[in-house]
C-alpha cells in the first residue's frame, strides 16, 4: 500500500481530557467540550489564536443534533477559523487524529486541534445505531456493538471455563488500571478473587457476554493539538511523533447478512496490523511496542483481538491475559488508562486512545504511567461498520 | 410497510420508515439559570463579555470570539426588542410549536448584542416588519424551555421624550416672571417644564438590594444614559469603589463623573457633597472643588441619619450627619466660587431656615434651588401640608424639587409636580416600582416620573431648559 509520502513530520504537543462520567448535567455540549479544549491549550501553553484549524468529531446524531460542529463553536473556539467535521462511527476519534496529522503534514496548517466528544446521556444511542443497516432485513436486530458471537468463538476454541476466566481476568485488569486513572468513568475496585462470583452473577446479554464485560456509556471530551515538525520542536519540550497510521474497513461483512464461520466478521484488525507493521519493517510488534492503547468495547473482543493485532498463534493471546502480562508492569501493558471498558464517550474514545498512548510516551500520564520507559506506542480505533484505525507513536524522530 | 406502486415502477416498491426517538438534553448551569429566571422571575438575563462588551442572549459560558469565561457575568435585559429578521412557517408538522402559518423571528432584545429566535404573534403576519418593536409575553405554564417566554407581541412604539421635547416650544427665562406671578396667588404653573433628576446610587444602596445599582464608572455611564433616554435632565451621583463602598477618592469620582459626561454630554451631573458616612468636611468638599460639577448637593443641618426598621422601630445604624453652620457657609461659598450650583437639601423646615439665615451673607446666586427630602430616619416624613409650608417659606425666584425615601417617593414627587416643582427619583431613594417589584434601574423610576408629568400635562425639561430654570450657565 502506498504510504510514507508525508510532506513533513507531525507531533502531538497538547492533550486535554475531561473527567469521564455517566452524568454531566452541569454543562451542555459546547461547555463540556470547552473543558477539554482549555486543558489542551494549557498543556500546550497556547491560546486559541495559535490554532489554525479545528477538526471536530462525534457519533452522527447520537445527541440528536445535526451539524453539531456549528453549535459547538461556542466551546471549541473555532470562531472564524477553518473547521472540519468528521464522523466515521466508533473510529471517529482515531480518524480525527489521522486527519489532523494529514492536515498538518500536508503543509496546509501548522497547528491543528482535534476535538472528540460525546454526551451519551443525552442522545439515543440505540436509535442512532439501529438505523445504520439495510431496513429491508430487520435492522432492529442489530442493536449496537454487541459481541456475543465473539464470546461464542472463544468459548468454542478454548472451552467455556478457560474462556470465561480469561475474559474476566481482562475485565479486572482494566478495572485496576481505571482505578489509577483519575479521568476514568468506571473504576469499581474489583479483585481477581471475584472472578467466579462475577461469572455467576453478572447479567448475561447475549450468550456468555455479560454486562460487566461491556464498555461504559460516558459523557466526556478529549482534545489533542498537533503541530508540524518545526512548530512542535519550537513549542513543546517533548512532542510525541506520529510515525504512521492506517485505516481499513469492510462493510459487507456486517452481521446483518448472517454469520458465516468460514468468513469471520472481524478481520480488519489483522489486515490493518499486517499492513502497518509490514510497511514499517516491524517484524515482532509484541517486542517492538512498549504500550498499546486498544479500543476494547468488550472483554471478549479485547482478548480475541490481541491475537489479530500482534499476529499471535494458538493460545498465546490468552496466555498474555492469564499471566497478567497486559497489566501495568507486564510485558505488553494494554490500556493503562482503563480502556474503553473504563470510559466510553464514543466520539472521544478513539482519540483518547491516541492521547493516552502519547501521554505514556511523554512519561507524564499520571498515576497510571507505566514504570518502564516508553519509546514506541500503539493506539487502535474500532467502529461499525467494521473499521480499524491504527496509529503508531514514537518518542524519537529516528525511524 | 409497502406503499402502492407508482406507474412505471410496478416491479419495485418503497419502504416507509419512521423515527420517534426520545432523547435528553442537558441545559448546563448557564442555560438552566437563563430558563429558571424567566420561569420564576419573568426576567430575561444575558451574559456580558468584559473583554469585548458583547452581551450574549441566549447566554453562554464562554465568549466564542475571545474565549473569555463569562458564565458569572449576568446582566438583566429588557423585555422589549427589535425584530432583526423573520420567516413565515407555512406548513404544519408535529414538532412545530404552532399551527401554520406563524412567524418565527430573530429578535434582538434592547441591551443585547445578539438576536435569538422566537415566535411573533398577536398581529397580522403581513404587519410583521424588520425593525419592528416587540415585547415578551411570558407563558402561564412552564415547559422549562425557551417557550417559558410564550411569544413576542408588537410593542407600542414608545415616543421618545426627546422627540416630544423637540416638537414643543422651549422654555426660556422670559417665561419666569409669569411663573412667579402665578405662584403669588398660590396657583402652580403647569407650563414650566418639570426637571427630572435621577439619583443613581446614594451611599448606602447596594447591589444585593437591587442589582442595577452602579458601582463602576462604566455602570454609572450606562445607567445615566438609560435615565437620560427616559427623560432625566440630571443625575445625582455618589461614586463607589468596585466593591460598592462609597468613596471620596478624587480619581474615582472624576472617572465616574467623566464616564457619564462622555456617554451623555448633555446631562447635568450633580455630585454629592455628603459622599458617605464618616467622611470629613475636607473629604466632602475638596472633591467638589477639584471636579467642579455643574451642581452639587448642599446639606443644611446636623441631624440623625440612621437606618431604622420602619415596622418595628428597631435601630440598625445610629449615625449623626454633621452639617454645622460653618460647614454650610464654607461649602456654599466653595461651590458658588467654583461655579457649582448648590442643590440645597432640606430634611425639615429647620434646614431651610438655616439656609435662609446663612444666605444673608449674600453667598448664594439667584435662583436658589431647594430639594425637600422626605422619609430619612432623622428627617421628617412626607406630609402634604408640610410640603406646602416649606414651599411657601421659599425666597422669591427659588426653585424646588423633592425626593422621598422608600414609599414616600411617589406621593412626594407627584405633589411637587402638581405644585409646579420638580422631581427626583432613583435607586438612592427607593429601589422599587409603585407595584412593589424591584425597579430594573433608576431609569424605570424616571419613567414613572415622566408618566406623572404627562398625566398632569406638564412638559419634561430638557437639560438645556433645566440649566436655564436652575440658573446655571448654558453649556
Amino acid at each position: 500500500m502506498a504510504h510514507h509520502k508525508k510532506n513533513r513530520n507531525v507531533g502531538i504537543i497538547g492533550i486535554g481530557q475531561t473527567k469521564h462520567s455517566s452524568h454531566r448535567e452541569d454543562v451542555n455540549q459546547p461547555e463540556l467540550i470547552h473543558e477539554a479544549v482549555r486543558l489542551a491549550l494549557q498543556d500546550a501553553n497556547l491560546t486559541m489564536k495559535d490554532i489554525d484549524c479545528v477538526v471536530h468529531g462525534n457519533m452522527e446524531l447520537f445527541e440528536m443534533v445535526h451539524q453539531p460542529d456549528l453549535w459547538h463553536v461556542l466551546g471549541t473556539g473555532a470562531y472564524g477559523k477553518d473547521c472540519i467535521r468528521i464522523t466515521t462511527g466508533g473510529t471517529v476519534g482515531a480518524t480525527l487524529s489521522c486527519a489532523s496529522d494529514n492536515l498538518a503534514a500536508s503543509g496546509m496548517y501548522d497547528i491543528v486541534m482535534a476535538i472528540g466528544f460525546e454526551k451519551l446521556q443525552e442522545g439515543h444511542t440505540t436509535g442512532g445505531i439501529t438505523n445504520m443497516a439495510d431496513p429491508l432485513w430487520f435492522r432492529k436486530i442489530q442493536a449496537g456493538a454487541l459481541t456475543g458471537s465473539s464470546a461464542y468463538d472463544v468459548e468454542r476454541e478454548f472451552g467455556l471455563e478457560r474462556a470465561n476466566r480469561a475474559s474476566l481476568t481482562y475485565r479486572i485488569i482494566m478495572d485496576k488500571h481505571a482505578c489509577l486513572n483519575p479521568n476514568a468513568h468506571r473504576a469499581f475496585g474489583l479483585e481477581f478473587s471475584q472472578i467466579d462470583d462475577l461469572i455467576r452473577t453478572s447479567p448475561k446479554l447475549v450468550g456468555e457476554l455479560k454486562l460487566i464485560e461491556m464498555c461504559s456509556q460516558s459523557d466526556g471530551a478529549c482534545c489533542v493539538i498537533f503541530a508540524c515538525e518545526q512548530k512542535a520542536k519550537e513549542l513543546a519540550r517533548t512532542p510525541v511523533w506520529i510515525r504512521d497510521h492506517i485505516t481499513v474497513h469492510r462493510e459487507e461483512t456486517f452481521n446483518i447478512f448472517g454469520y458465516d464461520r468460514k468468513v469471520p466478521v472481524i478481520k480488519t484488525h489483522k489486515f490493518a496490523a499486517e499492513q502497518l507493521f509490514g510497511r514499517n519493517g516491524i517484524k515482532d510488534p509484541l517486542n517492538y511496542f512498549d504500550v498499546f492503547e486498544m479500543y476494547d468495547p468488550a472483554t471478549w473482543w479485547a482478548i480475541d483481538w490481541l491475537r489479530d493485532f500482534f499476529a499471535l498463534h494458538g493460545d498465546e493471546h490468552l496466555k498474555l491475559v492469564e499471566n497478567k502480562e497486559i497489566m501495568i508492569g507486564g510485558r505488553m501493558p494494554i490500556n493503562p488508562s482503563g480502556g474503553v471498558i473504563g470510559s466510553n464517550p464514543i466520539g472521544a474514545t478513539a482519540l483518547i486512545r491516541v492521547a493516552e498512548a502519547a501521554l505514556q510516551v511523554r512519561g507524564n500520564a499520571g498515576p497510571h504511567q507505566i514504570p518502564t520507559p516508553v519509546k514506541h506506542a500503539l493506539a487502535s480505533g474500532f467502529g461499525g461498520t467494521m473499521w480499524t484505525v491504527m496509529t503508531m507513536l514514537e518518542k524519537e524522530l529516528n525511524w | 410497510m409497502a406503499k402502492e406502486q407508482v406507474a412505471g415502477f410496478e416491479d419495485s416498491y418503497e419502504v416507509e420508515g419512521k423515527m420517534a426517538l426520545p432523547y435528553t438534553y442537558f441545559a448546563g448551569r448557564v442555560g438552566s439559570k437563563f430558563i429558571t429566571t424567566i420561569r420564576d422571575q419573568q426576567k430575561i438575563m444575558g451574559v456580558k463579555c468584559p473583554a469585548c462588551n458583547t452581551v450574549y442572549l441566549p447566554p453562554r459560558q464562554v465568549c466564542d470570539k475571545d474565549f473569555t469565561d463569562i458564565r458569572d457575568n449576568w446582566v438583566e435585559l429588557n423585555n422589549t426588542g427589535t425584530v432583526t429578521t423573520f420567516t413565515v412557517v407555512r406548513y404544519d408538522d408535529r414538532h412545530l410549536p404552532r399551527p401554520a402559518p406563524y412567524v418565527l423571528a430573530l429578535i434582538q432584545l434592547d441591551g443585547a448584542g445578539t438576536p435569538f429566535m422566537h415566535i411573533v404573534e398577536e398581529c397580522k403576519i403581513e404587519d410583521v416588519k424588520i425593525g419592528m418593536k416587540v415585547e415578551a409575553v411570558f407563558a402561564k405554564e412552564t415547559t422549562n424551555t425557551i417557550l417559558d417566554i410564550d411569544h413576542f407581541k408588537p410593542a407600542p412604539e414608545k415616543i421618545s421624550i426627546h422627540a416630544l421635547n423637540t416638537a414643543r416650544k422651549q422654555w426660556n427665562p422670559a417665561d419666569e416672571p409669569a411663573t412667579n406671578e402665578k405662584r403669588k396667588g398660590g396657583k402652580p404653573d403647569m407650563a414650566t417644564p418639570v426637571i427630572i433628576a435621577a439619583a443613581l446610587t446614594g451611599a448606602a444602596t447596594m447591589k444585593n438590594q437591587n442589582p442595577s445599582v452602579p458601582y463602576t464608572p462604566e455602570e454609572f455611564a450606562e445607567e445615566a444614559w438609560k435615565c437620560w433616554q427616559a427623560g432625566a435632565a440630571m443625575v445625582h451621583v455618589h461614586a463607589r469603589e468596585d466593591g460598592g463602598m462609597a468613596t471620596h477618592d478624587h480619581g474615582r469620582i472624576k472617572a465616574t463623573h467623566d464616564a457619564i459626561k462622555d456617554r451623555c454630554p448633555e446631562l447635568i451631573v450633580n455630585l454629592s457633597s455628603a459622599v458617605g458616612m464618616g467622611k470629613t468636611a475636607e473629604q466632602r468638599i475638596s472633591q467638589i472643588v477639584a471636579i467642579k460639577p455643574e451642581m452639587a448637593s448642599l446639606n443644611t443641618n446636623t441631624m440623625n441619619f440612621g437606618i431604622v426598621e420602619r415596622k418595628t422601630g428597631k435601630i440598625f445604624i445610629d449615625y449623626v450627619f454633621e452639617n454645622t453652620f460653618t460647614m454650610l457657609q464654607d461649602f456654599s461659598r466653595a461651590m458658588e466660587e467654583n461655579g457649582v450650583k448648590p442643590e440645597i437639601e432640606c430634611y425639615d423646615m429647620g434646614g431651610l431656615d438655616n439656609t435662609l439665615l446663612i444666605a444673608r451673607q449674600g453667598i448664594f446666586s439667584d435662583p436658589m434651588n431647594f430639594n425637600f427630602v422626605w422619609g430619612v430616619a432623622g428627617g421628617q416624613a412626607f406630609r402634604a401640608e408640610s410640603f406646602i409650608a416649606m414651599m411657601n417659606a421659599l425666597p422669591p425666584r427659588a426653585n424646588f424639587t423633592t425626593c422621598g425615601v422608600g414609599t414616600d417617593e411617589f406621593p412626594c414627587i407627584m405633589q411637587s409636580c402638581l405644585l409646579g416643582g420638580h422631581m427626583r427619583v432613583g435607586l438612592e431613594d427607593n429601589i422599587r416600582m409603585p407595584d412593589g417589584r424591584l425597579a430594573r434601574g433608576s431609569y424605570e423610576l424616571v419613567e414613572v416620573a415622566v408618566s406623572i408629568a404627562s398625566a398632569l400635562g406638564r412638559p419634561v425639561a430638557t437639560a438645556t431648559e433645566a440649566r436655564l430654570i436652575m440658573g446655571m450657565k448654558p453649556r
